[in-house]
């Protein structure tokens, strides 16, 4: 499948529906993702309008995930009423350019349980040894 | 799926633990001579930067020697009189351009600037998330970079983790992501300098560092001082280090090697410059501008002599070459000439006496030589005049 360019051959209707998200790219096992502005009604890996950015959710050799955000023609999209996926709201919630995502909270506080329970079924194993 | 995450982890952890280990012994050893305030004011002064790059001097030869990239052909070209003088005056721009120097700023610490502090966060994900601006036209040095801890604190990042992703996203041509091994091991860079690959070195270390790294200011010392030691300055004359490695002996008040080797090599006003530059740093209460101002009145500039000198290629064209150009060429000296050398020596000389001289016999030694050079070549010069009959003026 041929990679379309960041300016984008994506063809639209003025007034259809816009959405900014992620296109996944990279292979098996190996996710990499674009974050595009393109038709909410197309797939995923037709043609794309724009590109805004990217995001590498696999952690780096310093262990860190990168995200590139082109900040500027986000907020133009934003203005124009582009829609937003879950992830990438998310996404730009954790960078700081929108408010947090509710699910952020959701899964940071399901991360800390399960690190308590965790820590709990441990100790009582340790204890009952 | 959990397993190799976690594997993942210790394998990013143990990198991260190398990574510390290697700045921790690297980038060499560090350097004696540091620079204790910030020298940024006075190295971009305007006067300073005039006298840095008379000391620099301008051979145009040198600096467009052949180098080893890609491309160095030669274009051949038919050309006017006219049109071939045009193209001397912009060598001589594209020289200058070419000479421009690294600025010299003090090291820039790394502030801790947090934009948002939310503990609901705290655990959100395993790694910390790393966020650049790509937005289209924007400088590295305005490009934001903001971090979000896992924690859930959201800062800026640290100044080494927005150039490594100014350097992933906009790379630079020349610079590596990683510290190049020249610089990491001790052994080889001592063999670079011990080799007296003293410009490739600064070459390096500019594409590689930013002025204002701590790695930037050692390296460039180290280098320094080594070239102190072995006295190759012929070396960096002409290139764009040159005025840097001036300051940098001015500022640390080891001026004297240098001096030495300009009063060796005949480059009086040089000399009498670096003292002046010396004597502005360190606020010594030694009235310089007077002299300079002789000098300059007697002298040409660098870019104009090498601009003269390109000239001199019409004038040769043209029969009737005056007999005092023919005794100029013949001794390399004029009437000016001899005269700026007086002025400079009687400077010097009252330098070397002062009590800011360190290696006063050695200095005395080279000027008394110098002088009688110059007498000689000032008796030769009289009597070539003489036998010409060319009236002394």
């Amino acid at each position: 499948m041929p990679l379309s360019p960041a300016s984008g051959i994506g063809r639209f209707y003025a007034k259809s529906a816009k959405i900014i998200r992620f296109v996944r790219l990279g292979c098996t096992n190996r996710p990499f993702y674009h974050i595009v502005v393109m038709e909410r009604r197309k797939n995923q890996h037709q043609p794309v309008i724009e590109q805004v950015g990217s995001y590498d959710p696999l952690p780096n050799d310093s262990n860190e995930r990168l995200v590139a955000l082109n900040t500027e023609r986000i907020r133009h999209w934003l203005g124009k009423g582009a829609h937003l996926s879950t992830p990438a709201a998310e996404l730009l919630g954790i960078a700081g350019l929108l408010p947090i995502h509710p699910r952020t909270y959701m899964s940071a506080w399901r991360n800390r349980r399960a690190a308590a329970e965790a820590e709990a079924s441990a100790e009582k194993a340790e204890s009952n040894s | 799926m959990h397993l190799l995450r976690q594997l993942r982890q210790v394998n990013g952890l143990r990198s991260l633990r190398q990574a510390t280990r290697q700045v921790a012994t690297g980038p060499t050893k560090p350097a004696t001579l540091q620079y204790e305030r910030d020298p940024q004011p006075l190295f971009t002064d305007a006067e300073t930067q005039r006298l840095l790059q008379s000391m620099t001097q301008l051979n145009l030869d040198r600096v467009f020697r052949k180098r080893t990239v890609p491309d160095n052909s030669v274009e051949t070209k038919f050309m006017t009189d006219e049109q071939l003088d045009s193209e001397f005056q912009q060598m001589v721009e594209r020289a200058k351009q070419r000479l421009q120097m690294p600025p010299i700023v003090t090291i820039k610490k790394d502030e801790e600037r947090i934009i948002a502090k939310d503990p609901a966060l705290k655990d959100f994900a395993s790694t910390k998330y790393v966020f650049t601006d790509i937005t289209f036209g924007l400088r590295q040095s305005e490009r934001k970079v903001v971090v979000r801890e896992t924690d859930g604190t959201l800062a800026y990042a640290t100044l080494e983790t927005t150039k490594r992703m100014n350097q992933l996203y906009f790379p630079l041509e020349g610079r590596q992501s990683y510290n190049p091994r020249m610089f990491l091991l001790e052994e080889l860079f001592a063999k670079c300098l011990a080799e007296h690959k003293y410009e490739f070195v600064l070459d390096r270390l500019l594409v590689q560092y930013e002025p204002h790294e701590p790695e930037f200011h050692n390296i460039s010392a180290r280098v320094f001082e080594h070239l102190n030691e072995s006295k190759q300055f012929d070396l960096l004359r002409s290139t764009r280090h040159f005025g840097p490695m001036a300051f940098f002996y001015a500022w640390h008040r080891c001026i004297d090697d240098l001096l030495y080797d300009m009063i060796r090599r005949d480059y009086l006003s040089n000399a009498v410059e670096l003292i002046a530059l010396s004597y502005k740093i360190h606020k010594v209460p030694v009235e310089y501008l007077p002299t300079l101002a002789q000098l300059d009145a007697l002298q040409i500039t660098p870019a104009q002599r090498a601009l003269a000198e390109l000239r001199s290629v019409f004038r040769n064209r043209e029969e009737n070459q005056g007999i005092e150009q023919e005794i100029h060429t013949a001794i390399g000296k004029t009437e000016q000439d001899f005269a700026a050398d007086e002025v400079s020596l009687k400077f010097i000389e009252q330098y070397i006496a002062s009590e800011h001289a360190l290696k006063k016999v050695q200095l005395e030694l080279a000027v008394q030589t110098l002088k009688e050079v110059n007498r000689e070549k000032l008796l030769l010069f009289q009597g070539l005049k003489k036998a010409h009959g060319v009236q002394a003026s």
